[in-house]
């Protein structure tokens, strides 16, 4: 065939998808009016979205609870909420347009996500240059907050912090990931992960201290990506006789027809582990019945357990008519971090519309909030100072909560 | 060496489906030089379409018996009709009207089919994987050692019965004939009296319907879709295509089984990691051997394309 009379055409969308990308301004201004928004950005459709929804739901309902409750000076307070996910995944550009989106609106004072790590790493240069306030209610990679790839995403402004999470770390979350797996007397382990930000962090926290539990790590390998057949992966695995297999990344890529190919691999009483990427319900619909024997952790504590939350879960099943889901809670504890910052903005402006600079100071400032999972502050690298992580199972093709763990340190 | 002939047998199983497709691409190709990059989705459409079927016959776990055999057959005829319907459809309203324009006109036309006919999908069974029940029983035979499960082994005989029967249709039937004389030149097989618009539909619908046909397959095999799927069975098929030499379709199933156990070869111990790498492998196999042989593998050992 001829390649050459390929050339061209492929160069010309790679340009038109490549000025896209960069259209989108900066905005900065002064609010105008009397209303104030709250971006929020998560994936919504696909296969995220059986675990976004419910996310965004937390998220909605904290901002309707204060608009109805007001806000000092008569100002209104309202959702603006955006999908990030693009053909049914994920998607960081996506990500990164929809906070263009909200920085170029000068009345967005805050913004509530995003739901995954690589996404969050395309917006957080965005929001740093712009002074908007971020707060993700579940995004665990480190690198986000922590070390020399937080000091690269805030390469703009570097003395500047937007970037807050009410959630805890990968190297928390593997490290409760490797303890529960320890506990649960696992101690041959092998090691998958998506390749992606937050999957081959969780990955490498859990294969770490995992083997510093005393535990074996049989091997480690990455998948690709729309990988669709495991066997030969899955054939190699069952040679070494794991205990069990523990995967870092999402169900959308991968983690549910995992599960369920380790059944024609002849591994069928081989447990199967993973942090919170596969604790949506899109993972039971993958895995179907081969789901059973599954294991995740969630960073965040059992929302039905915590007393504090159970007047959440009851509002929020009154609201939105369904059960709450696992990041729900945290999302809720997102919002109300900066609707608190932006009560006090509005107080210390003589009851007038704040600016960005000081909501975002006062998310900064974040601490002994009271919320659904637990008391909620932020630390001088914007992570949460009440780190609590859960175990969850499938039995019987549901969710149930096993144990939970509190990783102040 | 027993992980190594475990994986051949993982590869082959996995190739049977790049192949099935692959013949598709390479039918369509051979005859109006055509890369139609909508067929991967045709494919995905072909899974929807069974899916629906078996809805619609509320099957919903395995079968047995005559209910096995009839409700597949249904199913995987009922794909195949209703797949290659699309893709006469397709040549119809997309293709034929270009047929005479330069050549990247219909190239970037396929793409946008594709795009259409991904959207559809979404539209229709939402952007979420579906579930596809697995119909068939699955008993796992060990011969020395190697396991090889009934499905694998649906899907390798399948592919091979599918491909010795539309070689045995272009080479030994008329309307065969009269697809080789379109591929050679079709303004002398018109002179002759061919009518040309219906053996290139007649391509279009023979190549979707394999694809239609590998959709059961897949359905079948990995239990799961998703509308998007196809983008990436397509691209390896295509490369499939290209590997064996495009326009031959003994040079498709080569070029699909190559890929399949190449993918899988490369999960062998002695690769510590492989997977990751085995898109990187398969695409550095696809370059080597057009450097050396640029009309693929098998593409310049036959006189005739279809």
């Amino acid at each position: 065939m001829d390649f050459a009379s390929l050339r061209r055409p492929i160069a010309g969308v790679a340009l038109i998808v490549a000025l896209a990308a960069c259209s989108g301004g900066t905005g900065g201004g002064t609010p105008s009016g009397n209303t104030i928004k709250i971006g929020i950005d998560l994936p919504v459709s696909g296969a995220d979205a059986s675990i976004g929804v419910t996310t965004q739901n937390g998220a909605v309902m904290a901002i309707e609870q204060a608009e109805k409750k007001g806000l000092p000076g008569g100002l209104h307070l309202q959702a603006d909420a955006l999908d990030d996910a693009v053909q049914g995944v994920h998607s960081p550009q996506q990500g990164a347009s929809n906070t263009r989106t909200f920085i170029s609106d000068d009345n967005v004072l805050g913004m509530i996500g995003p739901f995954n790590s690589n996404v969050a790493k395309a917006e957080i240069p965005l929001t740093n240059e712009a002074g908007l306030v971020q707060v993700s209610p579940s995004n665990t990679n480190d690198g986000l907050t922590i070390g020399p790839d937080a000091a690269s995403l805030r390469r703009s402004n570097p003395t500047v912090n937007s970037y807050f999470r009410v959630c805890t770390i990968d190297s928390r979350q593997g490290a409760a990931g490797a303890q529960f797996a320890r506990k649960l007397k696992f101690s041959r382990a092998y090691i998958l992960d998506d390749n992606e930000t937050y999957g081959l962090g969780l990955a490498n926290v859990f294969e770490a201290d995992f083997k510093k539990l005393g535990g074996t790590v049989l091997g480690h390998d990455h998948i690709t990506k729309n990988q669709q057949d495991f066997k030969a992966l899955l054939t190699k695995i069952a040679a070494t006789h794991p205990d069990v297999i523990f995967f870092g990344g999402t169900t959308s890529n991968g983690g549910g027809l995992i599960r369920k190919q380790m059944f024609d691999a002849g591994m069928n009483n081989v447990a199967y582990m993973g942090g919170d990427g596969i604790s949506d319900p899109e993972f039971l619909t993958v895995a179907g019945t081969t789901a059973d024997g599954s294991y995740y952790t969630v960073a965040a504590p059992n929302a039905q357990k915590l007393p504090s939350a159970q007047q959440f879960v009851k509002d929020y099943q009154a609201r939105w008519n369904s059960p709450v889901g696992p990041y729900s809670a945290s999302a809720y504890a997102a919002a109300q971090a900066i609707i608190a910052a932006i009560d006090k903005a509005i107080r210390q402006n003589g009851n007038k519309m704040p600016t960005r600079a000081q909501v975002l100071k006062n998310v900064a400032a974040t601490s002994g909030l009271q919320t659904p999972i637990g008391t909620v502050g932020f630390d001088k690298y914007g992570d949460s100072t009440n780190p609590i992580l859960s175990l969850w199972t499938i039995r019987g093709g549901k969710a149930d909560f096993v144990n939970q763990l509190n990783l102040k340190t | 060496m027993h992980d190594f002939l475990q994986q051949l047998v993982n590869g082959l199983s996995l190739g049977a489906i790049y192949a099935l497709i692959a013949l598709g691409y390479t039918m369509v190709y051979g005859i109006i030089e055509l890369i139609n990059f909508a067929h991967g989705d045709v494919y995905t459409l072909g899974t929807f379409f069974s899916l629906s079927i078996l809805t619609l016959l509320g099957v919903s776990n395995q079968l047995h018996g005559a209910a096995l055999f009839v409700d597949v057959a249904v199913a995987v005829v009922g794909a195949m009709v209703l797949c290659g319907l699309t893709g006469v459809i397709i040549e119809r309203l997309a293709y034929r009207r270009l047929r005479n324009a330069p050549r990247l006109a219909p190239l970037i036309t396929a793409i946008g089919v594709s795009f259409i006919l991904e959207n559809i999908m979404q539209w229709w069974r939402g952007p979420s994987p579906v579930s596809f029940p697995q119909v068939i029983p699955n008993p796992g035979w060990a011969i020395g050692g190697i396991e090889i499960q009934a499905k694998q082994l649906m899907v390798i005989v399948f592919a091979i019965v599918m491909m010795v029967a539309l070689q045995v249709f272009i080479y030994n039937t008329k309307l065969g004939k009269a697809m080789r004389a379109t591929a050679q030149d079709r303004d002398a097989a018109q002179l002759m009296g061919i009518n040309i618009n219906a053996t290139i539909a007649l391509t279009f619908l023979i190549g979707s319907a394999l694809a239609g046909a590998a959709g059961f397959v897949s359905g079948v095999y990995y239990q799961s879709t998703w509308f998007f799927n196809g983008f990436n069975a397509g691209l390896k098929a295509f490369t499939a295509a290209v590997l064996g030499g495009i326009g031959n379709l003994a040079g498709a199933m080569l070029g699909g089984f190559c890929i399949g156990i190449v993918e899988a070869l490369t999960n062998l111990k002695i690769f510590p990691s492989g997977n990751q790498w085995s898109n990187v492998v398969v695409f550095s196999v696809l370059v080597l051997v057009l450097i050396f042989r640029p009309s693929g593998l098998l593409g310049e050992s036959l006189p005739e394309k279809v």
